[in-house]
């Protein structure tokens, strides 16, 4: 497999190094994984709690990359009629229309019913055929003469019927179609799969199987600084510090939904909206509904702010 | 070095990571690329191609410290050239990581320093010792041991290893003997004897030689114990536990002890997760109803509204509804528990479990078990329900009063009782009304199917009211019972 920027994924620091230039902080893990789909040419399926930047990364290897990004969003009831192909059904209408006309000609001189047939099957078949098929997100992945950012969302929100259909694209970058047959990849420029689930659902072994399993946890406390950083640069220094240790104690607690990276980085944008430059109970009162998205959530965070904003003013 | 990756991958197998031999050969072709050189990226390569779910992830980690322990090893040894080829690296892998032997030869070096060189001051008689050269050791191990070569002790004893087959350890009591059959294979006879013909011989320094060969073959078989230690932790505590759930399985739960009760937790649970992975695929039923005229409007738009492919207005079949009822008397209350374990386990496919406990009095604990831990849950529900002999007639009547109006054709009923009555009234008919009125009622009994009719059961009243009365004793049963269970109603 080769891409036009290849020299961007020669090593695991020089990954680390382009999509931190894209604002995309990445551990070890990730830019490993993204190393080894490369070369190894597997599809990453990424798990992890919402919010920790699974479809963030498959955006930013695009454009790092600088490959188009082909996003095929899962849902109940997704059908290969959406994920693979389908066929243009007006113009074959208008088709068989056009050949009814043309009909007389074609089969002009033609004797016996046989005949005709004969006649018809010399006449080019095109009904089914690559003019009338409309590509959908799969297909048109595979077809992409430069190569692209394949991103597969949510696959577990997908029935299980859907996941088999995937088995042949993942480990054969091919796919069939009964009318015309098996379409591949171009050898040279194969996608780049990226899978994301949210673990609603365990995903099926045949699946897992196929791919490379990368596991997006929440970041740790330099991590996250450091992503808050790449995001959000313009807030000071002392504030970050102080968010991000407010944020890792809530993620201590026993919430319903625990504030992802996307929160931290939501809330850092609020607090520089409203100009903020320490950390203060009321305030963190206020828009506490940025980083908690229950109400008994924030209910049960309310009783502990003041505790825990001192705790993070004191750290730092 | 294929062989130390197929190694590892047989640990990691014994610690519940699921590897396909495909996996295998991805980790492979992995490998050739990331090479061996960082050990951290070794790690999260690995990790990436061979453990596919965050419990697993854990498994690795643990799996891969444990198995990989060689650096360690050489930051002690070669101290002085520390900037070794990765080939001598590679040299290394290929005997002693799978062997945990690099730890051992680091380990090794406190006491073996001792009896080698004789570090000055700590230990005078071996600073002694040491001087007077001349004497030296016959045997083989004897050369070895007081050669003061670690590489070489470690290599032996992960060649010893190797050779007792020290992974095919299952039970902790067979530390011991693979001590004793590893010390052998290096040469322990050979040693013991020249150590006696030494002190035959007397003489000072044939003593002085005895006694330091002794002093190392004891440090030794220190260490060959924790070699076989930390072997037992690799491959056999994982191995063991299978073994021995594999037995609870099959063993009858009224002989569980109190002690077992946590392991069984842990298989039942493991069984649920296992049912719910085969189950938990929703098949999509539906009842045909009438035309949808709407819908095959829309649909037939592409064909120009020619209508030949025709909708109909679908019915969702609901998801059924368990209703478990459960003796909980003395005789019977463990089967109790592990149902109860079992069906509140499945929450994810069986949504709508109710469940009642009695001995005379019927009562519904559903709410208990919403609302509490699985084990506070069982342990309120035997305390409040399980004292009084049982009576299957009042239970039969105060589940008709409680809860008659609820049972429809999708319920499924489950019952779990010996059937023993104490002699009352066995009020069959009842059941007979609810058989009439549900989708299904299951008898559980843990009885053999012989005793069934002997004293005061009433399993020969009960059983034509059932669709299905089984004998069901141990957690095999058990699950096949609620396997059945899914497959009917999912």
């Amino acid at each position: 497999m080769s891409i036009k920027h290849e020299d961007k994924l020669s090593s695991v620091e020089v990954i680390q190094q382009h999509f931190e230039e894209k604002h995309y902080i990445c551990s070890l893990q990730i830019a490993t994984a993204i190393f080894l789909a490369y070369h190894l040419e597997k599809p990453i399926l990424i798990e992890g709690p919402p919010g920790v930047g699974k479809t963030e990364l498959a955006k930013t290897t695009a454009t790092v990359l600088d490959l188009p990004c082909i996003r095929l969003q899962c849902y109940e009831g997704l059908d290969e009629s959406k994920a693979i192909y389908e066929w243009k059904y007006g113009k074959q209408l208008l088709y068989t229309q056009v050949l009814k006309e043309t009909l007389s000609d074609i089969l002009e001189g033609a004797k016996g019913l046989k005949d005709s047939v004969a006649k018809l099957h010399e006449f080019g078949d095109i009904f089914f055929s690559e003019d009338f098929l409309e590509p959908r997100p799969l297909l048109k992945a595979l077809r992409e003469e430069e190569g692209c950012v394949l991103l597969i969302d949510e696959v577990d929100k997908s029935d299980h019927e859907f996941e088999s259909l995937l088995l042949e694209l993942l480990s054969d970058f091919q796919v069939s179609i009964p009318e015309i047959g098996t379409i591949h990849a171009l050898p040279e420029h194969k996608p780049l799969v990226l899978l994301t689930s949210n673990n609603t659902r365990e995903i099926s072994d045949a699946l897992k199987r196929r791919c490379l399993h990368l596991y997006i946890p929440f970041p740790d406390v330099a991590l996250e600084r450091r992503i808050i950083q790449a995001r959000v640069p313009e807030i000071p220094e002392k504030l970050r510090n102080q968010l991000v240790t407010f944020i890792q104690e809530l993620r201590e607690m026993d919430l319903k939904k625990l504030p992802a990276i996307s929160e931290t980085i939501d809330w850092a944008r609020t607090l520089i909206l409203l100009h903020t430059e320490v950390l203060d109970p009321d305030l963190v009162r206020q828009t506490l509904n940025v980083i908690l998205k229950f109400q008994e959530d924030i209910e049960s965070v309310e009783a502990e702010i003041q505790g825990v904003t001192n705790k993070a003013l004191k750290e730092n | 070095m294929d062989r130390t990756l197929v190694d590892f991958i047989k640990v990691l197998r014994t610690a519940e990571v699921k590897v396909s031999p495909a996996e295998t050969l991805d980790a492979m072709a992995a490998l050739d690329i990331v090479g061996y050189d960082d050990r951290q990226f070794l790690k999260n390569t690995l990790s990436l191609v061979l453990s596919k779910n965050p419990e697993e992830k854990e498994a690795f980690d643990s799996c891969f410290d444990h198995f990989f322990t060689f650096d360690k090893f050489q930051s002690n040894d070669d101290e002085a050239g520390s900037d070794s080829s990765s080939e001598f690296q590679d040299q290394q892998d290929d005997f002693n990581p799978q062997d945990g032997a690099g730890e051992e030869g680091r380990e090794g070096s406190g006491g073996g320093q001792g009896m080698g060189q004789g570090s000055k001051g700590e230990e005078p008689t071996f600073g002694e010792a040491s001087e007077d050269d001349s004497l030296l050791p016959q045997s083989e191990l004897g050369k070895l041991l007081l050669s003061d070569d670690k590489t070489e002790l470690a290599i032996a004893m992960a060649e010893a290893g190797r050779a007792v087959e020290v992974n095919q350890i299952v039970v902790f009591t067979q530390k011991g003997l693979f001590t004793r059959k590893m010390m052998e294979h290096m040469g322990l006879r050979e040693l013991q004897e020249e150590i006696s013909e030494l002190r035959k011989m007397g003489g000072g320094r044939q003593i002085n030689l005895a006694d330091r060969l002794k002093k190392a073959r004891d440090v030794l078989r220190e260490q060959v114990r924790d070699y076989v230690e930390r072997q037992f932790f690799l491959h056999a505590d994982e191995t063991g536990k299978q073994l021995r759930e594999e037995l609870l399985k099959k063993v009858k739960l009224s002989n569980l002890e109190k002690r077992n009760f946590k392991d069984v937790q842990d298989v039942v649970f493991k069984m649920a997760k296992k049912l719910i992975s085969i189950h938990s695929k929703r098949r999509k039923t539906f009842k045909r109803g009438q035309l949808d005229v709407r819908k095959t409007l829309r649909h037939n738009m592409q064909y120009d509204g020619m209508l030949f492919d025709i909708r109909w207005k679908s019915s969702k079949v609901d998801r059924p509804k368990v209703m478990a009822i459960c003796d909980v008397s003395g005789s019977v209350s463990n089967y109790s528990r592990f149902l109860l374990m079992f069906l509140y386990s499945l929450a994810d496919i069986l949504p709508k479990v109710r469940s009642f406990a009695f001995s005379s009095d019927l009562g519904e604990v559903t709410q208990l078990f919403e609302y509490s831990t699985l084990e506070d849950a069982i342990a309120k529900t035997m305390r409040d329900y399980g004292a009084g002999s049982t009576d299957y007639g009042q239970m039969l009547m105060d589940f008709k009063k409680m809860c008659m109006d609820d049972v429809n054709n999708k319920t499924t009923i489950i019952i779990l009782g010996d059937g023993r009555n104490n002699y009352g009234e066995a009020k069959a008919e009842i059941l007979r009304e609810i058989y009439d009125k549900c989708q299904r009622l299951i008898w559980l009994n843990p009885e053999p199917r012989m005793s069934w009719t002997v004293g005061d059961a009433e399993m020969k009243k009960y059983a034509p009211s059932c669709h299905q009365a089984d004998v069901c004793n141990s957690l095999l049963h058990l699950e096949r019972v609620v396997s059945n269970l899914l497959r009917s109603v999912t």
